[in-house]
């Protein structure tokens, strides 16, 4: 009988060769470049390697000196604080910007929609250089306006901010840059989840004499709920793995107080070439993200009442 | 939010290319063709562009060796890295920065250079050549150096009637600071030094005034009375209000050498090729006067940058590679042909007697700056690295933001900092004079 089915199955495969050849180069890249790394890096969370002398072993090492690095504490805690201080504007804004967008009556709705999205596929390294001249302490647009209100309000005056000097304000600088980045990308999610809800809920609730905030409460956020957890996932991943953005602003300066986690590995892995330690961080971070990630989506079926 | 995460952001730390200089034609033949390659060659911008134009005159000597210069990105120290785990891939030589020579070369994936350069030690500052030696064997040959002054714009200094002679040591420098910014009425501030690029002129002060990080068996030796009075000079820096919050090679910085807002750039020799740069039509208006001392009579230049050659253990043309590396870095026509061309200062200190060092250069409004910048080079004090350099620069650099937001005591902070590098590099702590 065993004979027989590997027989069968030797045969099956032989008789659709042309098909597992056709899909071959997708799943040679993804162990090449997906399973490999993965596995290797896993093997590296173990060893302590230079990338330069021999790998050696040292156990779960790397993992018990994560519990005593304050570097490593201290990334955690801004990619955390970080995290709180964008993503309530910036999903609210992504909301609103969706909502408006959605409307059936908006002109250019079209060239609307690709302005607000438009952020997240400019170059950083053009945003950095922008921003960087805004939130210049000394000649930057923001500080300028400061002044300019200072000026024209006769009490309240604000000392002019040092957005990327200081540790203090650091953080809500990378936060702003992010909100003005990323809203446009979660707009477009949340614009297709909007457009997923059939109108005949609406209808329907129209003729029962639901108003606009009594459908928005009853039909579009229950039914939102499935974008705005996957919206919330995505946001979670790429605020733990966030690089481009914090490293062409502030190089997670002053001290450390906008290093977050991704930067941190840079850093460990790059700068200091520790590659097992780097490979450590990243896994226990990567759990830590994975079962953050099956809570949030414990919440993702849509209720309705 | 983005998904991609920081593979492919490498590199970074290509900053100041470096200069280069040399001895007389030394054991440099004058014509060999007993040794035939192809050779592979990684550097960066300048640095690559000065090595390909010494190729007529290298194949002048060596007909039968043919270079092939490649110019290399911010990702080169990455490739680099790469090719020297996979065993194959890596050029036959390649440039490192001098802070980065220290990492590589005790990894046994370089050439052992020792007994090929014994005979050219004398002849380069020893403060680099330090750096290229692990266990009392040689990895690397040094290229350029960056010895550092003060850059000043004439026009400003004519402006407020400054002497920049008057300038002997920091107090001098500070106090002039004051003057400019009362006179500007604020416009015009004597430097920029911004919390991020505290460690830059740290690195700067501690090699002035011969403190450091490390000793020559790597232990730690932050808590020094000198590290201590670098402090002191930085924070009087920081709180006398002449120093902009402008980071270095920013683009207001950048922009600064085109206006008014910043007086002065104390800096080393290689930010003469960047001004020339981007402010090319500022020539003439530019001057450069001696870093200040610590005290009256102390050491008037440091050091910042700067590079080095090496060979990897795994080519296969290791005779020729040498060969050219001893024509670029250790032959007089060659490095001053590079400083010529392309401003890379050399470590070779016996180029510092030929005569192009005494000429007037236009650039600075006909200063003798190249003899100004040679002066004294021979006694900066080593700066010990060891292949922790890069990761103690960057926890001092975080430490030296908080010293300076909360105002932290000196004594506090380098005590602080000498517990966290003990912790986190696992060196011991130097007894002496330090504890």
């Amino acid at each position: 009988m065993s004979q027989k089915y590997h027989m069968s199955l030797r045969h099956r495969l032989w008789q659709n060769r042309y098909f597992y050849i056709f899909i071959s180069p997708f799943f040679t890249i993804f162990i090449l470049f997906g399973i490999y790394p993965l596995a290797f890096s896993l093997y590296l969370s173990f060893v302590k390697w230079d990338g330069l002398t021999p790998a050696t072993f040292v156990g779960l090492e790397n993992f018990l000196t994560l519990f005593q690095d304050d570097e490593f504490h201290a990334s955690l805690w801004n990619t955390v604080a970080i995290g709180a201080i964008y993503i309530a504007p910036m999903f609210l804004l992504a909301f609103l910007f969706a909502q408006i967008l959605n409307s059936e009556r908006l002109p250019l709705r079209g060239l609307l929609r690709t302005s607000v999205f438009l952020p997240c596929i400019t170059p950083m390294v053009v945003i950095a250089i922008v921003f960087s001249l805004l939130y210049s302490a000394e000649s930057g647009l923001f500080n300028f306006l400061i002044k300019v209100g200072n000026a024209m309000l006769p009490w309240g005056k604000i000392d002019p901010i040092p957005w990327l000097e200081s540790e203090r304000w650091s953080k809500v600088s990378v936060s702003i840059l992010l909100v003005w980045r990323w809203t446009g990308y979660n707009m477009v999610l949340m614009l297709a989840g909007l457009q997923g809800i059939p109108l005949q809920l609406y209808e329907a609730a129209t003729i029962d004499g639901a108003g606009r905030w009594r459908q928005m409460w009853h039909i579009t956020l229950p039914l939102m709920r499935p974008t705005f957890v996957f919206c919330g996932i995505m946001s979670l991943i790429g605020t733990f793995y966030m690089f481009d953005e914090v490293f062409v602003l502030t190089r997670g300066g002053p001290g450390m107080s906008s290093t977050n986690f991704g930067l941190f590995l840079f850093n460990q892995a790059f700068t200091d070439f520790r590659f097992g330690y780097a490979s450590a961080a990243a896994y226990t971070v990567a759990v830590g993200v994975f079962l953050t990630s099956l809570i949030i989506l414990r919440w993702r079926k849509p209720r309705t009442d | 939010m983005s998904l991609r995460c920081f593979t492919g952001f490498l590199g970074l730390l290509a900053c100041a290319a470096g200069c280069t200089a040399s001895v007389s034609g030394a054991d440099v033949s004058i014509q060999d063709t007993a040794v035939k390659a192809s050779l592979e060659v990684w550097g960066w911008n300048i640095a690559a562009a000065s090595l390909e134009k010494l190729l007529p005159t290298f194949n002048e000597r060596y007909p039968d060796i043919n270079v092939s210069i490649h110019m290399s990105g911010t990702d080169m120290q990455s490739r680099f890295l790469l090719s020297l785990v996979a065993g194959v891939g890596a050029p036959d030589i390649s440039q490192l920065q001098l802070v980065d020579a220290p990492r590589f070369g005790p990894s046994g994936r370089m050439m052992d250079l020792t007994d090929l350069a014994a005979k050219y030690e004398k002849r380069f500052s020893p403060a680099f050549w330090r750096n290229c030696v692990h266990n009392g064997r040689v990895y690397a040959i040094p290229w350029d150096m960056g010895p550092c002054a003060v850059f000043y714009k004439r026009d400003l200094f004519a402006r407020y009637a400054i002497d920049p002679d008057t300038i002997e040591t920091w107090d001098d420098y500070i106090a002039v600071g004051r003057r400019i910014v009362a006179l500007s009425n604020g416009q015009t501030r004597m430097l920029a030094l911004a919390t991020q690029g505290l460690i830059g002129t740290f690195e700067i002060l501690i090699q002035q005034v011969g403190g450091g990080v490390f000793d020559e068996q790597g232990r730690i030796i932050i808590r020094s009375p000198e590290n201590a009075a670098a402090l002191e000079i930085l924070r009087g820096l920081l709180t006398s209000g002449i120093a902009t919050p402008v980071d270095v090679f920013s683009h207001e910085y950048l922009a600064s050498l085109q206006n008014d807002t910043i007086a002065t750039y104390p800096m080393a020799v290689w930010f003469g090729g960047s001004i020339k740069d981007y402010a090319e039509p500022t020539a003439g208006n530019w001057g450069v006067f001696r870093l200040p001392a610590f005290y009256p009579g102390g050491l008037r230049t440091s050091n910042l940058g700067g590079s080095v050659l090496v060979i990897p253990e795994q080519g296969e043309q290791k005779e020729a590679a040498w060969k050219f590396v001893e024509y670029a870095l250790c032959t007089e026509e060659a490095q001053l042909a590079q400083y010529r061309n392309f401003d890379l200062f050399p470590c070779l200190m016996t180029t510092f007697d030929d005569p192009f060092f005494d000429e007037p250069d236009p650039f600075y409004g006909g200063q003798r700056v190249r003899r100004l910048f040679a002066t004294d080079i021979e006694k900066i004090p080593v700066l010990n690295r060891t292949e922790d350099w890069n990761q103690a620069l960057r926890y001092i650099g975080q430490g030296l933001s908080q010293w300076h937001d909360k105002r932290l005591d000196h004594s506090a902070f380098l005590q602080d900092m000498e517990r966290k590098l003990q912790r986190r590099l696992g060196r011991d702590v130097a007894p002496g004079p330090s504890q």
